[in-house]
């Protein structure tokens, strides 16, 4: 991999490409004309991808690259920016750009004529923009903005087609859900500044970073800046998970995921499969060595509990996206709970080969969307056309969707050949690993996720089935576009065994896995042999169970009045509890406040007004009568006296002559009479 | 002998006559005739008050000077309203009440 000898500013100014290629997409269909959108978009996501390789092919495994400017400072404290390639960033910027490059050329035939097309490539655009940066960034501060801004633009998309109430609603839930885990991120941040007085990830948590130099004493959290009880520690990493629960979709803020289905296929392939509910896991790998025991405990828990959750629903659903976004929330909380028994390697692998086949599933899953939505607009019919139960027979119809969305459903269920299998071997085998040195209830956490992955393969198997085997149900559905299909034909490549590893059977062998740190775990030689055997036997088993049930159109299903159907069905009435618990008080408190608001606030203002009103009624009264009065009374009698002297001046003689007469006459009374 | 005081009761009775024409008359000759009973009334005065004077005859002198003055103001007088009436096709000095024009 020495053969790319660039030197380290080189791969810097390089990362800056691939980070801001995508995002000049939006100023220049903002700024240009909207028909060139498909072009802009695709050549910079390409320029993106291109960029990310040579990075990845001159990083992983030769060197660490960590470069950075001064940013701002406050008072004495310095801030900076910069970015950070190791093998984990690389990994993610390659599995970023790759997937959005495919997701962007399927985009073309999959939206095409949306009126809004050019604002879709733009906000793709950003998206991909803010993911690349949140990977590449270097500190926790940037790694929040970039969070923050891969949380806006989710939103953006989701409500891509926001004139449908549930698309908008979606975009509504998934952003405020992810607020709330924002929060955390923020309270982890400030724990680790007050403590550390740094956001430099290199400076934090390298080998002999801030974190392990920083010893515990009598319960006190020491560090050469600041001290505080030691229980700040697993504060901080608690409120890091919180973040990461509500980006990966978590047990208990995973319910906007499903609900975001409501955004293109597309946007849920890019999002929701590969890139946004990544970012959870990816945090988790970017600050591993924060966590202590209790905070690993309780990520394990989580995982582990949100895996067999979202497994447990998937069994029930019936619309084609849903299914796969809560294989989505399960395969995550996998990934999680790798990450909480220590099984980093284990953990990234999986969220690599993941990325490929949920994305894979999705956009078949949109292809069978599109051709069905196509055929429905054209023989106007009315029907859901995402309900699997409406579907079957599509192999014939649909062949090259049918073939690779059968690969990726393989590498989902973890068969052999397959990339999952590879992947979630290494999960579960490493899980089996760390239960042998514990008692108590962590002895349950491999067979949950055992039986969980098995739960996998019966909603996949019963997905694929039903959608694609049977009778056909319409006549004339054709192959979606070669746009789509040549997409789907490339992400099965990476389905496949021979992408990751040389040899199909065993995960140590795979490149990814390491590269990367490993589980500090004693190896049992054995159950490298039996448990994949196990695993792999009894998933076969149960994909022909589920083929038994669902292959062949057969009526006899699964009765579906039970409780715990419906319990599955309505996804463990967590909607409808969160609808009870937070929703309706914050109705009501919102109601109370508005009538307090309507009440007591408002009366007092117009009381005061009303006051004020009276007051100022008086002054003018005085001012019309009194003030306005007096000068309107000088006013009159200069008139008025003006009015009396004009009279005299008449022009006529005889009044002339009659005043003349008056005057004498008084004068002569006054001089001789008085 | 008729005593004095009847002649200055008929004067004053005479001038009195002729102011009221003088004011109120909506005819400038009326008014003229007021003026000269005004002035008849003075003359009178002049020639009953002469009776003293019987040496010098100054009132009836002056009685006399006056008819004169009166005539010749008459004459003047009744020029003018004639171009009064020219300029203004009234002799009504109640209409008359512009020096301009």
């Amino acid at each position: 991999m020495e053969i790319l000898n660039f030197s380290a500013k080189t791969l810097c100014l390089l990362s800056l490409v691939a980070i801001l290629a995508p995002f000049l997409t939006f100023p220049i269909i903002q700024l240009g004309k909207k028909s060139i959108g498909a072009t802009v978009s695709i050549s910079n996501i390409t320029i993106s991808f291109i960029a990310s390789v040579v990075i990845f092919l001159s990083i992983w495994n030769v060197e660490v690259v960590h470069w950075q400017v001064e940013w701002f400072s406050i008072g004495t404290r310095l801030f900076t920016a910069g970015v950070l390639l190791n093998n984990l960033s690389v990994l993610m910027m390659v599995l970023v750009s790759g997937i959005s490059l495919l997701v962007h050329i399927y985009s073309l035939s999959y939206m095409k004529g949306d009126g809004n097309i050019h604002k879709y490539w733009a906000y793709l655009g950003l998206f991909c923009f803010s993911m690349m940066g949140l990977v590449v960034a270097d500190s926790l501060l940037l790694i929040y903005m970039f969070w923050e801004l891969v949380g806006f633009f989710s939103f953006l998309l989701i409500g891509f087609w926001f004139t449908k109430a549930t698309a908008s609603q979606a975009a509504k839930k998934a952003f405020i859900m992810n607020r709330i885990g924002d929060i955390g991120f923020l309270i982890g941040l400030i724990i680790i500044y007050t403590q550390f007085g740094t956001f430099d990830i290199v400076e934090l948590f390298g080998t002999g970073g801030l974190i392990d130099s920083a010893s515990i004493i009598d319960g006190v959290w020491i560090s050469s800046n600041s001290e505080m009880p030691v229980i700040w520690l697993s504060v901080a990493g608690i409120a890091f998970f919180i973040g990461a629960i509500a980006k990966s979709a978590q047990f208990p803020l995973h319910t906007w995921l499903p609900d975001a289905m409501a955004g293109p296929t597309s946007v849920s392939s890019l999002i929701h499969a590969a890139t946004m509910v990544a970012a959870g896991v990816f945090l988790l790998g970017r600050i591993y060595p924060l966590f202590d025991t209790l905070v690993l405990n309780i990520i394990t828990i989580i995982g582990v509990f949100t895996a067999f959750m979202a497994a447990t629903i998937a069994l029930t659903q019936n619309d084609i996206k849903r299914i796969l976004a809560y294989s989505t929330i399960s395969q995550l909380g996998l990934m999680i709970a790798a990450m909480g028994i220590g099984a980093y390697g284990a953990s990234i692998f999986y969220l690599a080969t993941h990325a490929f086949f949920k994305c894979l599933l999705f956009l078949a899953a949109g292809a069978v969307i599109h051709r069905l939505n196509h055929y429905k607009e054209h023989h106007n019919l009315v029907f859901d056309h995402q309900d699997i139960r409406l579907m079957g027979g599509l192999r014939k119809q649909m062949p090259i969707s049918f073939i690779t969305m059968c690969i990726a459903a393989a590498a989902l269920a973890g068969l052999p050949f397959t990339s999952g299998f590879l992947s979630k071997d290494a999960i579960l085998i490493n899980s089996f690993e760390w239960a042998q040195g514990y008692h108590g209830f962590k002895k349950l956490v491999p067979y949950l996720l055992v039986f969980t992955s098995w739960l996998t393969v019966f909603y996949i198997a019963r997905l694929i089935f039903k959608v694609f085997l049977g009778k056909p149900r319409y006549e004339g559905i054709t192959e979606a576009p070669s746009a789509m299909t040549r997409v789907l034909v490339v992400l099965a490549f990476f389905c496949l065994f021979i992408a990751f590893s040389v040899n199909p059977l065993s995960y140590e062998g795979s490149w990814i896995f390491e590269g990367f740190i490993k589980a500090g775990v004693k190896r049992f030689d054995d159950l490298h042999v039996i448990i994949p055997a196990i695993v792999t036997f009894v998933s076969l088993a149960i994909v022909f169970f589920a083929y038994k049930i669902y292959g062949r159109n057969s009526p006899k299903t699964f009765p579906d009045n039970g409780f715990i159907y419906r319990f599955s069905n309505r996804a463990w009435y967590l909607d409808s509890g969160y609808n009870l618990l937070f929703v309706r008080p914050t109705e009501a408190i919102s109601r109370l406040s508005y009538k307090f608001d309507r009440l007591i606030i408002d009366g007092i203002v117009s009381f005061l007004s009303l006051i004020v009103k009276n007051l100022a009624a008086i002054s003018n009264w005085f001012d019309h009568y009194i003030i306005d009065g007096l000068v309107n009374g000088i006013a009159s009698l200069a008139q008025k006296t003006g009015d009396l002297s004009r009279k005299f001046q008449s022009g006529k003689l005889q009044h002339y002559l009659i005043t003349m007469l008056t005057v004498v006459v008084v004068f002569f009374i006054l001089t001789y009479f008085i | 002998m008729i005593p004095l005081s009847h002649f200055m009761l008929i004067s004053a009775a005479l001038f009195c006559i002729g102011l009221y024409a003088v004011l109120t008359k909506r005819n400038a000759i009326q008014v003229l005739i007021g003026i000269e009973f005004m002035i008849n009334a003075a003359i009178l005065n002049f020639v009953a008050f002469g009776r003293l004077d019987k040496l010098a005859g100054g009132g009836q002198m002056f009685a006399l000077f006056a008819i004169v003055l009166a005539a010749a103001g008459v004459a003047v007088a009744l020029a003018i309203i004639l171009n009064v009436y020219k300029h203004f096709k009234t002799i009504n000095p109640e209409k008359i009440d512009s020096l301009k024009n």
